[in-house]
């Protein structure tokens, strides 16, 4: 058996004799007697919390079955990675809604002031959001960008298409050579 | 005949924008498209195809979708606004802000009375349609995702929104989403992407039709929330969906460059157990397929190569015609565009320039000299019109918001060009410019195709008079020409008509008769006072100006009617000329030849060889003349996009060969061929 100072109580030995799991969980319900008793500490059996236990030293622990020790571990392991995952999901959105107000924050706003003085000693003001408008286009366009060009679009130049036209026309012809280095390639919308 | 020294220019670097939607009226036959640089289109499909009219584009104007509310025509676009436009003044009536971020889609209920709009931020927004506006009326409940398209159930009462992975069904009274329908992702690498339904259309047998970007185009009954039939159309995606006006046809856009045709027919004889079945396959472009129109007849699509495609049903249309014939546009129809031409004497230098225009930089170049001067626009508008004076010396553009003016000089070796500061303020832009032929007016078209004229000279600029038709029409004017005795101008405008006025009386001198087709080119004879008119069906008529009536060579033109294979052509003349050498000849070109027409020679009849010049060229001498007719044809010079004729007896044709436009297209789909 070996003891482990794991203090998740997450198994990290598993025995498969007559106790299964060590957990170094506060040892509730045993009997003062025991603990005072015995010199080496018992461990307990993890279906045994709260149980009564014979007064008996000679009498062996209680009898558990190795599925259903199995299926406790598993459990347990279960139920640990469920709370991990859960606690990374919480600071990712907690990071993410952080950001968000980063980037809202940071958009500055091109104060173009309309003032409208009316009767009295009011003024009305406007103000133009015209640069978040235009960030907003952007990452439209951004989007329409990726989704017709970008990876996994599958795309080739048109100087391959006219040249494959050339080549698998009625007439043949060479493949398509531009004057202009630059035309055929890829180019955006 | 004669033969010419031929100037090829083929440097001009003229690139047509993507089409990017489109919306057909059914009722007034006009299909409207808008363009990637944000231009507006409008085709009349009842006269050859005609381009009327042109709405120049404006920077940060990204129109995503089009919609027509009985003759009221809509845009929304990615800068978040919906946009009316006014189609007599051409020019945009207000802008709304959805407030909703950028609007991918705008459609309007069979009724006309609303339009619903598909919003960035998962909102659709219903707008009520007002006599002189539209009016936000509210929102319907908010999706998480973007709203990529819409379509109205023709009830009005259940809207059909395509989002990323989903299909929603809206209650329209209440609000709320009735429906949820799971569009499935692509296979493996695209399985983690979001699947984004580009198109959805709605029935009304409550069939919900989608295209999305796994290439997939499904039926789904709208009543239960089920999926009925999925076709996998293409690998790449369905871009655009079009449903025809019996609900029997439908036809889907791919990235490919194909448009896949859907019937509702039965596989058995009794017609019971219709379906959508895939039937036709058109491979019309090479690039991407982002907008559709299916009107009664035809399948109209457009896209990333820019060319509209217009292709008749043959079952719907007389096999064999004209009716029937597949259509290409490719270049623009109306000479707003590109370039000019004007061989003038600048300074001492027989120099000649050569002017084009491209969206927003004019460009002046020096045919010899290689020099050229470069004016930019400033400000969003694109340019509508633009003008350089026959000396050379005076050039002017207009946009929607205002007309500039500037003074060209040539001195040896560059232009200069500086800036004609005051202009009279009753010009503030116009839809067609031209200078009188001695330089000293500047003749602008405005509202209700009335003409206003204004007087230069080195010290100012002033307001002389406006000059209007009495036929109190409200459409622009779309050609103008000046005659070169000073005395003539003839406009014509969108509802066919052609108004003459005396330049020296300053009034309206008569109306040519209206022909039901819109005339696409004209031109004043210089020494007969001929007016010269090509319509786009075309006919061509000659009317005399000092007899106000059609001339002799007109009338027998008429009546022997045209030979076939001119009326066959598919574009319409651009541009007509004379020859200072010999009054008998007119000069005009499409896309794809000029043609001089020499008066003198016998017009040729049904069966006379049309392209006749190879052979006329085979022929000796003397026969020549007993085979000549007056129409000669060179084909040898393409594509066209204007030819003009010098004084020195030279033609300059400026070409823009449609392969150099393809090799600047953006990318294409990669298809894997068979030994490629």
């Amino acid at each position: 058996m070996q003891h482990n100072n794991n203090i998740s109580g997450v198994p990290l030995f598993f025995h498969r004799r007559r106790c299964c799991s060590v957990f170094l969980f506060p040892a509730l319900n045993q009997s003062r007697r025991r603990l005072m008793t015995s010199p080496a500490p018992k461990p307990a059996a993890a279906e045994s919390f709260g149980s009564p236990l014979d007064s008996s030293d000679d009498e062996a622990p209680e009898e558990v079955t190795f599925q259903a020790s199995k299926a406790s571990a598993l459990q347990s392991l279960k139920r640990a990675l469920d709370t991990a995952r859960r606690e990374k999901e919480l600071l990712k959105e907690k990071r993410r809604r952080r950001q968000e107000l980063f980037q809202e924050q940071k958009v500055e706003f091109p104060v173009s002031w309309l003032v409208v003085s009316l009767k009295g000693n009011y003024t009305v003001q406007t103000v133009k959001e015209r640069a978040l408008a235009s960030s907003q286009q952007q990452v439209a366009l951004d989007f329409l960008q990726s989704r017709l060009y970008g990876p996994g679009s599958c795309r080739t130049t048109s100087n391959e298409l006219l040249s494959l036209q050339n080549k698998r026309g009625r007439k043949k012809s060479a493949a398509v050579q531009f004057v202009n280095k630059g035309w055929g390639e890829f180019s955006n919308m | 005949m004669g033969e010419f020294k031929v100037h090829r220019v083929r440097f001009f670097d003229y690139m047509p924008s993507a089409i990017r939607a489109m919306a057909f009226n059914s009722r007034t036959e006009r299909l409207a498209l808008s363009r990637a640089d944000g231009a507006l289109e409008v085709f009349n499909f009842a006269d050859s195809y005609f381009q009327e009219k042109v709405i120049p584009g404006q920077d940060g104007r990204a129109v995503e979708a089009l919609c027509w509310v009985r003759g009221r025509l809509f845009s929304a676009g990615l800068n978040g606004e919906i946009t009316e436009y006014d189609l007599e003044n051409l020019r945009p009536k207000y802008t709304m802000e959805a407030y909703g971020g950028p609007v991918w889609t705008i459609c309007s209920n069979s009724q006309g009375t609303h339009l619903a709009i598909g919003c960035e931020d998962g909102t659709v927004k219903i707008f009520e349609v007002l006599e002189e506006t539209i009016r936000f009326q509210r929102n319907l409940d908010r999706q998480k995702g973007r709203i990529i398209s819409l379509s109205w159930h023709p009830s009005g009462a259940l809207i059909a929104a395509g989002m990323m992975d989903m299909i929603k069904v809206f209650n329209a009274e209440s609000g709320h989403a009735t429906h949820r329908l799971l569009v499935e992702r692509g296979v493996g690498a695209s399985k983690s992407r979001e699947v984004v339904v580009w198109s959805v259309a709605f029935l009304s047998d409550h069939t919900i039709i989608s295209g999305d970007s796994a290439g997939k185009v499904q039926v789904w009954d709208g009543v239960t929330g089920t999926l009925v039939r999925t076709h996998l159309v293409t690998k790449w995606d369905v871009l655009a969906l079009s449903v025809s006006r019996d609900e029997s046809s439908l036809l889907a856009g791919t990235s490919e460059g194909t448009v896949v045709q859907f019937q509702f027919i039965s596989s058995t004889v009794d017609q019971h157990d219709k379906e959508w079945v895939r039937t036709r396959t058109f491979k019309n472009h090479t690039h991407d397929v982002r907008a559709l129109a299916h009107t009664d007849t035809a399948v109209v699509s457009g896209g990333m190569d820019t060319q509209l495609v217009v292709r008749p049903l043959l079952e719907k249309v007389e096999k064999n015609t004209q009716e029937s014939a597949l259509r290409k546009i490719a270049f623009p129809h109306v000479m707003l565009a590109p370039c000019m031409v004007n061989g003038c004497r600048i300074s001492d230098t027989n120099a000649k320039l050569l002017f084009f225009y491209i969206i927003c930089h004019l460009t002046c170049l020096c045919l010899f000299c290689t020099t050229c001067a470069n004016v930019s626009v400033s400000g969003d508008d694109h340019i509508c019109c633009s003008a350089l004076s026959p000396c050379g010396g005076w050039l002017a553009y207009s946009t929607i918001s205002s007309v500039r003016l500037y003074r060209l000089q040539y001195n040896g070796s560059n232009i200069s060009i500086t800036k004609v500061a005051k202009l009279p303020k009753v010009l503030r832009s116009a839809h067609q410019l031209c200078f009188s032929s001695d330089s000293s007016k500047l003749f602008a078209s405005t509202t209700h195709s009335s003409v206003i004229i204004i007087a230069l000279s080195q010290s100012e600029c002033k307001y002389l008079h406006t000059l209007r038709p009495k036929s109190g029409t409200r459409q622009p004017v779309h050609l103008m020409s000046a005659s070169e005795d000073g005395k003539w101008l003839a406009t014509a405008n969108s509802d066919c008509e052609i108004h003459v006025y005396s330049l020296h009386k300053l009034k309206l001198h008569c109306t040519v008769p209206v022909y039901s087709s819109c005339p696409t080119a004209m031109a004043i004879h210089p020494t007969t006072s001929n007016l010269v008119m090509v319509h786009a069906d075309q006919q061509i008529f000659e009317y005399s100006l000092v007899q106000k009536e059609y001339t002799e060579w007109s009338r027998k033109l008429q009546k022997q009617g045209l030979h076939h294979l001119w009326l066959a052509r598919d574009t319409p003349i651009t541009h007509l000329t004379f020859n200072p050498r010999n009054p008998a000849h007119i000069i005009m070109h499409d896309t794809y030849m000029f043609c001089i027409i020499d008066q003198n020679l016998p017009l040729p009849d049904q069966k006379t060889l049309f392209y006749n010049q190879m052979t006329l060229r085979s022929l000796p001498e003397p026969e020549r003349t007993s085979h000549s007719h007056s129409f000669k044809i060179c084909k040898t010079f393409q594509h066209l996009l204007c030819v003009s004729l010098l004084e020195d007896h030279s033609l300059v044709v400026v070409e823009r060969p449609l392969l150099d436009i393809a090799s600047q297209l953006p990318a294409p789909v990669r298809q894997k061929k068979f030994a490629t």
